[in-house]
Order: structure tokens, then C-alpha cells, then sequence
């Protein structure tokens, strides 16, 4: 697995596409849906499926495709809010990213549509 | 050599710029855009104040140009270091114009304005703000200038030839080589 992180508009999945060829036929777009389609090479806002997962109390899945391009945003770095559910879902981001990515081939962070690469 | 300078609120992005265009210009005429527009409030002031006390007796010309840009560069010499601080506020005050709707073709025309301003010297540091990073979905108006701030940061991240991302006052390279800056480690 390859995972692609990064703040909203910095040019993730340009980067993705690019990097391993990808059209948008190969794309998983997430929505607030717990509910993944793991036959998409890409998927593409994870952020989205998290917040659907903790929206359910579901945990969210743990193994992926050895080829599967995982792209989440970066979700981090606020303050710690204060409704509830805003809160479950910036720390089961934060969790599940860092198991992910401590069994990701590769990860990289796009800053201002350039790779920064975080592993290996 | 043109630096692209951005990263998190009151993380030392300004210090840097103005140490980085020191560094550049030697001997070169030093200009220093400010983009921020009257009237201003109490905490704009306070920056504006503290802004001009770290470039006093550094011999830069202040330019003030909060829209339009490649007008300051007609009463410039273009072989000088041109500092730009800020990015946001250009988008600001062009996205938001007083007392009228949000103008929607802003941010197009401030990436055409900062290409030409970057094709016309030869070196620059410019500044933004990095906004990404909190998962805030925002209101309508609001995201779409941080879509449009993103956008010239890309645009600017393409350009430059340095970018940098400035984190508790250290810097980060994400694109060529960190300017040397004198004194510093």
C-alpha cells in the first residue's frame, strides 16, 4: 500500500494520478458512506470514510490490497473540537493513518503540490 | 533566485523572508511590497508596526501595493530583491473588494499578476500561509478563497525556485536548496 497525505487542495490526487498512472476510472471518491470499493486502485478521500466509520461507531478496515493508493487529508492540526463526533473523527484519523502508515511501501505528504517523501 | 516562503500562523515566515532577502541582495536595491490595506484594524497595525521595525535601517524601499501588483515594479529597479509579504493579503483585498460582492476572478488574476511580477525579476521572496491542516469544513465564501490561496501556492511552489516551509521558525526545504543566511545555523 502507498499512502498519499496532505492538507486540502495541495494537489493529492494530481500527484497520485501521476505517480502510478491513474485515470479517474481507478478511483474510489469516498463519500460519508463507511463502505469502501477495494477492486479501485486509488482511494481517494479517506478522510470522508473515516468520519462515516466513526459517525457508526464501525471500525474502520485494516487490510488493503498490496497495491492499493490510499490518499487522506490532513485532518490533524486544529483545535481539539468540541462536538463530539468532529472529536472521534480527527482521532481515529490520526490512529488509523499512523497503523496504516507504519505498514504503507511508501508515504508521502504533498506540500503546495510537491511530494515530501515520509517513508521509506 | 526566487524563494517561496509559507507554513503555520506566527511561526517566524516573515524573520525568515526578510533574512533570506538580505541574503540575497548584497549589494542589490532591496524592495519590500507590503500588501496590506488601509484602513486596518488595531492587530493589523500592531503588525504593520512590528513589520517595519525588523526592516528598519536594512535599506529597503517599501513599495505598497495591495492589488495590482506588476505596477510597483514600474518605479523599481528589476535586478533588485523584491521581498513579498503576503500572498493572503493580495487575495484578500482582491477577493474582497469594500463595500461589494466577493470578486470570483481573483484568484486567476493574481496568479497572472504574480507570474508576470516573477518573469520580471531576477530575485524575489514571497510569502503565504499555510491554511490546510484542521479539517474545518468552512463556509462557502470562505473556502473558496482557501481554494484560491491553495491554488497560487501551488502556482508559486511551481515557479520558485526555492520553497520553504517555515515550522517554529525553522526551516524546511521542500524544493531546491536553502538560501545561506549570513550568521545563521
Amino acid at each position: 500500500m502507498d499512502i498519499i497525505i496532505g492538507g486540502v487542495y495541495q494537489g493529492k490526487l494530481d500527484y497520485a494520478k501521476a505517480q502510478f498512472s491513474l485515470t479517474d476510472s481507478d478511483v474510489f471518491f469516498c463519500s460519508e458512506c463507511p463502505v469502501l470499493d477495494l477492486t479501485k486502485r486509488c482511494i481517494y478521500g479517506f478522510e470522508q470514510y473515516l468520519r462515516a466509520c466513526a459517525q457508526s461507531s464501525i471500525l474502520p478496515q485494516t487490510e488493503y490490497p498490496a497495491e492499493t493508493v490510499l490518499i487522506c487529508e490532513d485532518i490533524f492540526c486544529g483545535i481539539v473540537p468540541m462536538e463530539d463526533l468532529e472529536r472521534k473523527w480527527r482521532d481515529l484519523a490520526g490512529r488509523t493513518l499512523t497503523v496504516l502508515a507504519s505498514k504503507a511501501n511508501t508515504v508521502t505528504r504533498i506540500f503546495c503540490g510537491l511530494p515530501q517523501q515520509l517513508k521509506p | 533566485m526566487t524563494v517561496f516562503i509559507t507554513g503555520g500562523c506566527k511561526n517566524g515566515k516573515s524573520t525568515f523572508a526578510l533574512q533570506c532577502a538580505l541574503s540575497l541582495s548584497e549589494r542589490r536595491p532591496r524592495y519590500y511590497v507590503a500588501t496590506m490595506e488601509p484602513p486596518c484594524d488595531a492587530d493589523e497595525l500592531e503588525r504593520i508596526r512590528i513589520h517595519r521595525a525588523a526592516r528598519a535601517g536594512k535599506g529597503f524601499v517599501t513599495l505598497e501595493q495591495g492589488r495590482n501588483l506588476p505596477v510597483c515594479l514600474e518605479q523599481a529597479d528589476h535586478s533588485g530583491v523584491f521581498l513579498l509579504d503576503s500572498v493572503t493579503a493580495l487575495l484578500a483585498n482582491e477577493m474582497f473588494p469594500t463595500n461589494a460582492q466577493p470578486d470570483e476572478t481573483a484568484t486567476e488574476r493574481i496568479a497572472a499578476d504574480l507570474g508576470t511580477f516573477l518573469g520580471a525579476v531576477e530575485h524575489a521572496v514571497v510569502v503565504s500561509d499555510y491554511l490546510y491542516g484542521d479539517g474545518i469544513a468552512y463556509d462557502p465564501v470562505t473556502e473558496r478563497y482557501r481554494r484560491g490561496l491553495a491554488y497560487l501556492d501551488r502556482f508559486l511552489a511551481e515557479r520558485c525556485d526555492c520553497v520553504v516551509e517555515i515550522c517554529l521558525g525553522r526551516p524546511v526545504a521542500h524544493k531546491g536548496r536553502l538560501p545561506a543566511l549570513e550568521g545563521k545555523t
